[in-house]
């Protein structure tokens, strides 16, 4: 286990001890809550992983960085940000994703697009904005974020 | 019937398993190389995921939210901002369990502006999650990244807020009294089954309220059965 994950993980212990110490209900709860988290999400990121992993052995990162790399970097970045809001990946399994990507030779601008849109719009989640914010107010929020993810990504190239 | 539903539940896994079956039909060391890659982030996954959830339920649990929520008007400038980014980055659950509880603050006073903060740094910016991208992408990536994510989220929210009025929210909904569960927010995670059988049952994956007699309801258990809702969807009003 790398030293990230387990900083994570010896910090949760401790937070969860002194959890324990101070509230026994609250956090046989916490646990609780966490627990019907991942069951909750368990068949979808099961279902994400697999898919991906199809993904990549049809279209192999190297393959996909190769074909990023002829793009004009704005179109490039401009299509992984499109490609990004169609799909709605839990965090934890995008950070992986995008290390391949990246480790693959993919360039950083098009990636952190990915990245960004992949968690921040959502397709799939538009019509459930769209009920509880108003069709106004979603399409704001979710042009905006798509806008800023494509800025943030040029930034980034400039930066790194 | 009940068949023909739970396809349409799971479309998306019967569709990856469907891809599957052809690979393993038409190339199957393809097939084998699929599975093999998708073991990586599967032993990646099972490394954090855990942890992740464990520690989101933690801070969900102890970070005082009720009392947070009330600097989020739109008097409070700064404070609000700072307070609604913190509000976003410690919650638990996904995206979707993030909306009705805005709804719910944009009803009790809190500005568009903040509220756009929380739904935002609700998707991205989730604490436990920095370290996790800093594994695999570089602490150098994950900060600069990080630094213009609060950025670009500070303008746009100020913009939008300039753009958006409260009468572009949907006006309040006519409150039942009584019990209610919001089902687009529930992720069939079976808590509140197993906690109170009774007043729950579970149908197509999610929760439903089943026929209840509102004389015996245990108000306390009821109590702690809400709060126990991961994406707090559900909601009791008494009459």
């Amino acid at each position: 286990m790398d030293i990230f994950t387990m900083a994570i993980w010896v910090g949760t212990l401790i937070f969860l001890g002194v959890s324990l110490v101070k509230d026994k209900t609250k956090t046989k709860q916490a646990l609780k809550m966490a627990f019907g988290m991942g069951k909750g999400m368990a068949t979808s990121i099961f279902s994400i992983i697999f898919a991906i992993g199809l993904i990549l052995t049809l279209l192999p990162p190297t393959e996909i960085a190769n074909f990023v790399g002829k793009q004009s970097v704005l179109l490039a970045t401009v299509s992984a940000a499109i490609l990004g809001t169609i799909t709605l990946v839990p965090a934890f399994i995008a950070f992986p994703l995008v290390g391949t990507l990246v480790n693959a030779g993919v360039g950083i601008v098009p990636s952190v697009a990915f990245l960004t849109t992949l968690t921040m719009v959502g397709v799939v989640t538009f019509p459930l904005e769209k009920k509880e914010f108003g069709a106004k107010f979603t399409a704001i929020r979710n042009g905006f974020s798509f806008l800023s993810a494509i800025i943030i990504a040029l930034v980034m190239g400039v930066i790194i | 019937m009940t068949v023909i539903n739970k396809i349409k539940e799971n479309l998306f896994l019967v569709l990856v398993v469907l891809a599957y079956i052809i690979m393993f039909i038409i190339k199957p060391p393809m097939g084998i190389e699929s599975i093999k890659n998708s073991g990586y982030y599967i032993k990646e996954m099972l490394m954090i995921m855990p942890v992740i959830f464990v520690l989101t339920a933690l801070l969900d649990m102890w970070v005082p939210k009720e009392k947070i929520m009330k600097f989020l008007g739109k008097d409070a400038k700064a404070k609000g901002v700072f307070l609604a980014f913190v509000v976003g980055s410690i919650s638990a659950g996904p995206i979707y369990a993030a909306f009705p509880m805005c709804v719910m603050l944009h009803k009790k006073g809190a500005s568009i502006r903040n509220i756009i903060i929380i739904l935002s740094s609700w998707a991205v910016i989730k604490v436990p999650m920095l370290l996790n991208e800093t594994k695999f992408l570089g602490p150098k990536f994950m900060t600069i990244r990080w630094i213009l994510t609060v950025i670009a989220i500070i303008i746009f929210s100020w913009i939008a807020s300039k753009m958006l009025k409260d009468e572009d929210l949907p006006g309040e909904t006519v409150t039942k009294t009584g019990l209610s569960l919001n089902r687009d927010a529930c992720m069939g995670c079976t808590l509140c089954v197993k906690n109170y059988s009774e007043l729950f049952e579970i149908q197509g994956r999610k929760a439903m309220i089943k026929t209840y007699d509102k004389t015996t309801i245990d108000k306390e258990k009821l109590q702690n059965m809400i709060k126990a809702c991961p994406v707090n969807a559900i909601e009791y009003i008494e009459e």
